[in-house]
Parts: C-alpha cells; sequence; structure tokens
C-alpha cells in the first residue's frame, strides 16, 4: 500500500501544516477557505483529497486532532500542529525552496 | 494515537466510519451555506458541492484505509524490525527460545496428561450424572444394589481387574493374540449413552444367562488397529478365552473405555465371566458405576446403597469372623462406610496413584516456566539498557511511547510464538515418554493425549502470559527512557539499571534452589528406596507365569485338598510341578528352579487368620504363600534356623510342616525359638494345624517401602509361578525355557515371562517418575539460573569496564576488582538462596508421602541443593570475573 512518508511529498501537506502554524487550531473546512483565500482563489483545495491527506498527516504525528463544538454547536474536528509537525515543516520549507528555486533558476535560464 | 486505540478501530470500525461522516458532513454543509449567501439557489449549491466532492463513499474509505492500514503497517514493519533485532543476536535468541520453548513444552505435556487423566469428562451422554461406588464388590452384591437404588440410580458392573487375554482371530492362522477384555453389564452402552460405529451394542438381553452369551463389541481404537476397519468383521467368529464368540458391533470412535489410562480392545457380557463367580458373594471381580436420575442427589443414593452394603457385611461378618475374633476388627467392619464418588471424568486406577505427582510435576515445570521467562526478562531488560540510545532517538524524533512498547512487545510475542510452536513439538514427544512411565512395560498405560482446543487454549494462554511476564516491564522501561538523559550518557543510570537486573537473578535463584530441593529430596528417596536390602537376590531371576486347563493351577483350598475331598488334582499338580522342575533345571545356564503360588512383588497375597495354643485369634492376618522346597536357595532368601521345607513335607498328614519369616517368629514368639511351636490357621471352611519346621530372613513381600509382613510358606500343591535363576543374562534363555516348560504337559501354558527386578521397579513407578522428571527440570532450572546470572555479571562488567579502569589505574588489586564482582554476584544469590530454601521446606510438605527415609533436615537434603547451587553460581562468575580482573586500563580510558 501507499508508503507514508513518500505519498505527504507534494505541497498540500506543506500548506496546510503553515496555516495551522499560523493560524492555530483549524477545522477541515477552515483550513480550505484559508487555502483558497490566502492564494486568491488560485489554489482551489479538492475536498477529494484534503481528508485522507489529513489523516495520513495525523497518523505520521504531525498535526493532532481533537473533537470540538463549533459556533453553530457542531461538531466539528479540530486540527493543530504538533512539535513534529513543525520539524517537518522547517525541512519541507527548506526543501521546497530549494526545488522552486532550482525550477525557477532553470525556467530563467533555459 | 496509541495501538490501543488503533487495534480500537479495528475492531470497532462503525465508530471511525461516524466519526468520518460527521467531519464531511459539516465541511458540505458549510461550503453550501456559504454558496448560498453568495446568492446561489440551495439546489444548486448541492449539486456543486456534491460534484466538487466526487463519491462520499470512496472518500470515506480512503480516509478509514489510512487508519487502519497504517496500524497493520506499522504492525508489519515492528515485526520485521524485530525479527531483524532477534537475528542479531542469534545466540542469545536461540538461547532464549530453547530455554522458553522447553518450559512451555513441559508444561503443555504435564497440562495434556492432566486433562487425559483428571480433568476432560467421559465422552458419553452427561457424564456429570455419572458416579461409581468405592471399593471391588461380587456379582450378587452388584445385583442387590441394582435392585434397591433402582429408583434412583440405574447402576451397571464392570470387571475391575486390567489383565490381558489371550484371543484367536480367524484371519491369523491359528496365531495367539494378547487382547484386552472389558467385562461388562449388557445395559452399560445403553445407560452410558455410547453408539456404535457398526452393528450393534450390548443390550441387556446379552447379560441374562451364565455363559450364554458369546457375543462381543470391539473399541474403535482396536478395530482400526487390528483390522483396518474392515466392515466385514462384524459378524465373524473368534477364539477368547477358548470358548467361540461372535463380533457383533463397533462402539463409536469418541468411547475409549469409562477408565482414563486403560485401553480396552473388546466388551463382553458379564455373563461369560466366570460361572462360579457369578453366583458367588464373596468373590469380589466388579467395580460398579452409575447414572443417577435427573434431580437426584449422590448423597440421597448413597443412603440408600449404604443400608443394602451395610446388609452385606453383617452377612459376611458371620461368615468369615470367629467367636474369639477381636472386637475391634469386627466393630470396624460392620461399621465401615460405602463411599459415592462422581464418576464425571472415570474412575481411574492410574488417576488414583498418579494423580498427586502429576500435579507436583506440573507445579515443577511450572517453576522451569518462571525461570526460563525471567531469564527471557533478563535478557531483553539488558538488551533494553543497551537499546536505550536506539530508543531515545525514536522518542526525540516524535516517536510515540506506545509505538515503542509496541515495537518491544512484538520482539518478545515473536520469541513466544516461536517457542509456542516449538513446545507444541516438544509436548508432543515428551507427553507419551511420561506415558510410558506411568505403567509397566508389558501392561500399558493408555491416555488420548490429542491436541485438542484445550491443549491450544492453554498454549495459547501460556504464551500470551509469557510474552507479557517477560516483555512487559522492559517495554515499560525501554520506553520510559528521557531522550536528554540517556544522550548525555549519564553513567549512574546504567548501574541503576544493572541493579533493576538483580531482583529477577535472586527470583531465578530461589525458584531453581526450589526446584533443587525438592528434587534432591525425591532422587535421595529414590535412591534410598533402589539400594534398600529386600531380603532377596533379585539379579537374573527369570519369572514365568503358567496357566494350565486342566490342572487347578491355584486349588481354591489348599487344606481341602489335605482333608481328602479334593486330592486328586492337587496332587497331580504337585507331581506335575516337580517333573518342571526338574526339566527345567537340565537346560543348560540354568543355575536354580523352583515354584510358588505368585512372585513376590506381583501384587497378590493370601491372608488367613491364626490362633497359637492358649491364645485367642490374633489381631492380624499374616500371608501365607506356597512354594516349592527350593524356593528360598533359588530366591536367595537366608535361612536362620531350623531346616527348609523338603518334598516330603507336601505329603498329606494330619500336621503340616511349614517355615516363617523372621518378622512372623517375632511377633509371635519374641526372642523364644519358634522351630517346632504349632499354631491353627482359621479359615472359613476348615481350622488346619501347621508346624513350623524353619525360619528365613524377611523378605519384602510386595512393598520395597514396607518391611515384611508375618509370613508363613506353605509346601506347594499348585502353582503359577515358576523361578529360574540363571547364570548369564536370562532374557537369552526365555525360548528354551518356554519350550521346556511346555514340553513337559500337554495343558501346559507359559503366558508371561519378566524379569523379578522389573517387578521390583514397577513397585517404584511412581517415585522413579518423580525422580527422574523432576530431577532433570531441577537442572534445566539450574542451567538457567547460571545463564541468567552469567548474563547479568557479564554485563556488569562490560558496564563498569571504565570504573574497573580507573580503580586499576589507581592501583586497586586485582583481587579486590574481582571480590567486587563476586561480592555483588553473591549477595544476589545468597538472598535467592534464602527465599528458595525457606519456599523449598515449606513444599517439602506436599512431597512428604513419597520421601523414604529421607527427611527435609537431613545433611544431604540441605548439602546437595545448596552445593549444586554454589558450583552453578561459581562457574556462571568465573568468566565475568576474569574479564574483569584483565581489563587493560589504558583501554578501559581510551573506550569513552
Amino acid at each position: 500500500m501507499m508508503k507514508r512518508h513518500d505519498s505527504l511529498q507534494g505541497a498540500l501537506p506543506l500548506l496546510v501544516l503553515k496555516i495551522l502554524l499560523r493560524r492555530g487550531p483549524l477545522h477541515g473546512y477552515g483550513i480550505t477557505l484559508h487555502i483558497e483565500t490566502m492564494s486568491d482563489e488560485v489554489l482551489r483545495v479538492e475536498e477529494g483529497s484534503l481528508y485522507p491527506a489529513l489523516h495520513r498527516m495525523e497518523e505520521a504525528g504531525w498535526i493532532k486532532a481533537r473533537w470540538a463544538v463549533s459556533e453553530h454547536k457542531r461538531r466539528v474536528r479540530m486540527y493543530e500542529v504538533t512539535a513534529a509537525g513543525r520539524r517537518q515543516l522547517e525541512a519541507e520549507e527548506g526543501r521546497w525552496h530549494a526545488v522552486t528555486g532550482a525550477v525557477a533558476h532553470v525556467l530563467k535560464h533555459a | 494515537m496509541s495501538w490501543l486505540s488503533r487495534l480500537a478501530n479495528v475492531l470497532r470500525t462503525s465508530k471511525v466510519e461516524r466519526d468520518l461522516e460527521d467531519e464531511l458532513q459539516f465541511h458540505i454543509e458549510a461550503r453550501i451555506d456559504e454558496l448560498v449567501q453568495t446568492g446561489v439557489p440551495r439546489h444548486v449549491a448541492e449539486g456543486q458541492v456534491a460534484r466538487r466532492f466526487g463519491s462520499r463513499l470512496r472518500l470515506r474509505e480512503a480516509s478509514r484505509d489510512v487508519k487502519i492500514v497504517s496500524w497493520l503497517e506499522s504492525l508489519l514493519k515492528d515485526v520485521r524490525f524485530g525479527v531483524r533485532m532477534l537475528r542479531k543476536d542469534a545466540v542469545v535468541t536461540g538461547a532464549a527460545v530453547m530455554s522458553l520453548s522447553l518450559a512451555i513444552g513441559a508444561c503443555t505435556a504435564a497440562f495434556s496428561l492432566i486433562d487425559a487423566l483428571i480433568l476432560r469428562p467421559l465422552p458419553v451422554r452427561a457424564p456429570e450424572q455419572l458416579i461409581y461406588l468405592e471399593g471391588v464388590f461380587s456379582y450378587p452384591h452388584f445385583e442387590r444394589f441394582r435392585e434397591a437404588a433402582r429408583s434412583q440410580v440405574e447402576l451397571f458392573a464392570m470387571l475391575e481387574a486390567q489383565r490381558r487375554r489371550q484371543a484367536v482371530f480367524p484371519d491369523a492362522g491359528g496365531a495367539v493374540e494378547n487382547v484386552r477384555p472389558q467385562f461388562l453389564s449388557g445395559d452399560a452402552f445403553h445407560i452410558l449413552g455410547v453408539q456404535p460405529a457398526m452393528g450393534r451394542l450390548l443390550a441387556p438381553s446379552d447379560d441374562v444367562k451364565p455363559g450364554g452369551h458369546p457375543v462381543a463389541v470391539l473399541s474403535h481404537a482396536f478395530w482400526m488397529r487390528r483390522f483396518g476397519g474392515d466392515p466385514s468383521v462384524v459378524g465373524r467368529w473368534f477364539t477368547f478365552d477358548d470358548r467361540a464368540f461372535q463380533i457383533i458391533g463397533v462402539a463409536d470412535r469418541t468411547f475409549p473405555g469409562v477408565e482414563p489410562g486403560r485401553l480396552v480392545d473388546l466388551w463382553v457380557p458379564n455373563m461369560m465371566w466366570d460361572a462360579e463367580a457369578l453366583t458367588d458373594p464373596s468373590t469380589r471381580w466388579l467395580r460398579i458405576l452409575g447414572r443417577l436420575k435427573p434431580s437426584v442427589e449422590p448423597e440421597q443414593a448413597r443412603s440408600i446403597l449404604q443400608a443394602t452394603f451395610a446388609q452385606f457385611r453383617r452377612e459376611e461378618a458371620s461368615r468369615i469372623f470367629q467367636p474369639d475374633e477381636p472386637r475391634d476388627r469386627v466393630q470396624h467392619f460392620l461399621n465401615s462406610q460405602l463411599y459415592v464418588r462422581s464418576a464425571e471424568n472415570g474412575p481411574s486406577a492410574l488417576r488414583r496413584d498418579f494423580e498427586r505427582p502429576l500435579w507436583m510435576l506440573a507445579a515443577i515445570v511450572g517453576l522451569v516456566l518462571l525461570i526460563a521467562a525471567s531469564n527471557v526478562a533478563n535478557l531483553f531488560l539488558a538488551r533494553a539498557a543497551a537499546r536505550e540510545r536506539e530508543m531515545s532517538l525514536r522518542l526525540s524524533i516524535g516517536a510515540g511511547r506506545g509505538r515503542l512498547i509496541q515495537q518491544v512487545l512484538i520482539e518478545s510475542a515473536l520469541l513466544a510464538i516461536v517457542a509456542c510452536a516449538l513446545g507444541l513439538l516438544f509436548a508432543a514427544v515428551a507427553g507419551p515418554t511420561v506415558v510410558r512411565m506411568l505403567a509397566p512395560p508389558h501392561n500399558p498405560a493408555y491416555l488420548d493425549l490429542r491436541v485438542d482446543w484445550r491443549v491450544l487454549a492453554f498454549l495459547g494462554v501460556l504464551g500470551a502470559l509469557t510474552t507479557m511476564l517477560f516483555g512487559l516491564a522492559p517495554a515499560l522501561r525501554a520506553s520510559g527512557v528521557a531522550p536528554i538523559g540517556v544522550l548525555s550518557a549519564a553513567s549512574g543510570r546504567l548501574t541503576s539499571r544493572i541493579r533493576a537486573l538483580r531482583p529477577l537473578v535472586a527470583t531465578q535463584v530461589g525458584f531453581s534452589l526450589v526446584l533443587l530441593f525438592l528434587a534432591g529430596l525425591l532422587l535421595l528417596s529414590f535412591g534410598k528406596l533402589t539400594s534398600t536390602n529386600l531380603g532377596f537376590t533379585k539379579a537374573r531371576l527369570m519369572l514365568f507365569t503358567i496357566e494350565s486347563r486342566e490342572l487347578p493351577s491355584r486349588p481354591d483350598d489348599p487344606d481341602e485338598t489335605v482333608m481328602g475331598e479334593r486330592s486328586g488334582s492337587g496332587k497331580q499338580a504337585h507331581v506335575i510341578g516337580l517333573q518342571l522342575l526338574e526339566q527345567v533345571r537340565r537346560v543348560p545356564g540354568v543355575q536354580r528352579a523352583s515354584l510358588s503360588e505368585w512372585a513376590l512383588f506381583s501384587g497378590t497375597g493370601s491372608n488367613s487368620g491364626i490362633r497359637l495354643p492358649g491364645r485367642a485369634l490374633d489381631a492380624i492376618r499374616p500371608l501365607f504363600l506356597e512354594v516349592s522346597p527350593d524356593f528360598f536357595e533359588t530366591m536367595g532368601i537366608r535361612l536362620i534356623a531350623g531346616r527348609p521345607l523338603e518334598p516330603r513335607d507336601a505329603e498329606p498328614e494330619t500336621r503340616r510342616a511349614v517355615v516363617v519369616n523372621d518378622a512372623f517368629a517375632r511377633r509371635y514368639f519374641g526372642g523364644e525359638r519358634a522351630v517346632g511351636r504349632v499354631f491353627d490357621r482359621v479359615k472359613s471352611a476348615a481350622t488346619v494345624q501347621l508346624e513350623i519346621v524353619g525360619v528365613v530372613a524377611d523378605a519384602r513381600y510386595g512393598s520395597v517401602r514396607h518391611p515384611a509382613p508375618p509370613l508363613v510358606y506353605l509346601p506347594f500343591r499348585g502353582f503359577r509361578t515358576l523361578q529360574v535363576r540363571t547364570g548369564g543374562e536370562p532374557a537369552v534363555l526365555v525360548d528354551t525355557l518356554r519350550q521346556a516348560i511346555e514340553a513337559v504337559h500337554p495343558s501346559l501354558q507359559v503366558t508371561d515371562a519378566q524379569l523379578q527386578s522389573t517387578l521390583v521397579d514397577n513397585n517404584m513407578l511412581r517415585e522413579r517418575l518423580l525422580a527422574l522428571l523432576s530431577g532433570f527440570f531441577a537442572v534445566v532450572g539450574l542451567l538457567l539460573a547460571a545463564v541468567g546470572l552469567y548474563g547479568v555479571l557479564s554485563y556488569s562488567v562490560v558496564q563498569r569496564t571504565k570504573e574497573i579502569g580507573i580503580r586499576l589505574a589507581l592501583g586497586a588489586q586485582q583481587l579486590a576488582v574481582v571480590r567486587s564482582v563476586v561480592t555483588d554476584a553473591s549477595i544476589t544469590m545468597l538472598i535467592g538462596a534464602v527465599g528458595g530454601l525457606a519456599g523449598g521446606l515449606y513444599l517439602a510438605r506436599f512431597v512428604g508421602t513419597f520421601l523414604y527415609e529421607v527427611q527435609p533436615f537431613d545433611f544431604w537434603s540441605l548439602a546437595l541443593p545448596v552445593g549444586s547451587l554454589l558450583c552453578a553460581g561459581a562457574l556462571a562468575a568465573v568468566l565475568p570475573a576474569r574479564r574483569a580482573a584483565r581489563v587493560d586500563p589504558v583501554v578501559a580510558l581510551r573506550y569513552e
């Protein structure tokens, strides 16, 4: 089946971690909204991939979840970054910059 | 998320799904609300959102899979890692697996033995309703019991004795085979609720007329073994007991008989037993069983049966007791109770003898298991300490504590599973070996040691418990490390870890000393038993059991033959006996030969009351044994006074010459001369006067443990046993002798040939079993404890290398360093030894009945276990101490 670390290679976990770190605990819907607003609706989160990703990250121990009650008295699941998630974010962010920098460099000079 | 809640996820997936459903539902509704707020009509918004989400079901599956699959994945990973870790320490792992599988196997074997002999209910309908009456009864008594209690309990009876008999099957071309028959009531199968596998079983109508129902039912095992399950045997005739019998059916496969330990080949009706025995109230040969009617308590049935029993006793008392019989004995006889026992697991002579020894062995192997498990715990603790860096590293990169515990538990579970599998193999070998030790080789015990769900469940529980026992503590310990403390490698923590191993080692030492102590007691007892002076020489002495159809091998009452009533046949047997002896003595290699009614240690005996002139009937009844004149010389029984028996002593006279043993002479004549004295042998039919012509030394009669009882040797008139003393190995002469014996008279037949030493050894089967097995497991326990001690000591030397190096560098003597290592070991051992000795002395009371001339506080009882423990401890300490002494300060200090 899927290899845990490989399946988190994309940018989605990076964004989720960053947003949770900046904004504090959020529910899944909140995370989508933030990604969409911050990227001026350029990045559109596939709901179909968000939740599996969240659960994988939870399994990996990067984020943790708890049940809370929303302002509309709904039971919602709130996600929060853990210490391991923070370290992961640092590493991922560095790698992301390196990769995108390299890509930009190639684009520029090709 | 801990692995426990992951496990819970697997078991309760619906809860996980509900949570996911909630989470997604919230998201969808929130998204729709948002769209509606921006002016999109609700139904359009719903469609839009649904499209965006795709298949909700697939989404849910994907999310749930992550949770369960990742748990399974981590489990698999841990298993792979565990196998790698265990293989890295192949020697240590191998030793742990071996000791654990030996212990688990021994426990499993003990369980399957105890289950087969003691715990397992009979495979019949409602076994809890079954009862049996303690004792052996005559057929008339059985019939009266059955009538008296008919409304409370359905009684049936079966032959109590286990003896093989001879049969000739039509397909064998006349060859004689030994079969194990069981005579029983015609309605027994019906009462038990046993079904036939083939043909029909015995019915009440098969058990009506004495000698009139020559039918037999085969046991399924015998049918398979002897006839390969051939259905055509039903209806065939065969010869059994020199009579023709017809096979009418085969009993169900699940029904091996009602007596655990006893194998039955075929069942025949009681009515086919000796016709005289069926009407004689004084011939006791039946065991009585029964099924209580619904809602009848055993006590109700007992009180009715007791009244009948008391009536038998009164009738019997008037017949067997003389007017001058001691009052106490008569009262005791009349007041004796009838005991009704549950027969749920079947009455069993084997259980009576071996129930306690088997439980003791179970306790012993349980101790071995504890020692083995603490050894493995030891190993894991030591390894946990060695793996502190690995553990703390994993903790610091974010692994949960639960994850680390899971890892260690999986390693111990792997070990336990392998050990359980090997243990099952070991048990498959050990179980039958022990069964063979329960009974003499010529009459083996039979126990159904199948591997069923009970055994597997026991094994599973054992495996799980040992995993917990030796896995959990190290797991908690390993995962409880503080990353900072370990990564900076504070040596103080390491010594505290070695200290943590000490209680385990002390416990091991204690347990193994308990084992050594108990095994020592049993071994010393067995040694004393085997070296007991029996009063006769058992070496190179062959015994032949001889039966004859025409000659009364044992006249019912030899005294009556003297009175002239049946002297013809008695006299004939005597003459043939003398011819037989002459023939046998001519066989080359035979030194001496003699005849007797039965062999010493054959388990048979005949006693009757005696009356000395001018005295009342004596309170004890001496044994009487008919022997040929040269019996004493052949057996090596020393003559003390007077003369041995002579051929002319057997001539009919009014006064008969006898030889008595020393115990008899001491009891009745004290220090006075016994030769020339007369006494009366009092039997129900007649009183015979006997004259003592000689006194021989005591020879143990039927038990190695007990001194010889008063015994009177009579001149022989009939015989059953031939004793042959050979110059060399007696086994090579058996066939020659058999031919010589059977050539003397056409009716003579040798039914058995065995060594006198075998009969004596069979008398000590329980003691031998206990001594051998407890000795074996004590050695195993000692080895395990020594390995444990060695492991901890060498580990502590490795950990203290730096400290030792510094001390040596500062000028400490090597001796002082060695002493510090040894002192550590000695204190641990001392604590364990004191505890073990206290436990051993406490437990000694439970083996008390099996001890012989050995006391727990005897010098050797204490010296043997303590001495062997000291030796093992010293051996275990030598290598680590040497390593400590050889530490090179320079190398040790460079090490860090």
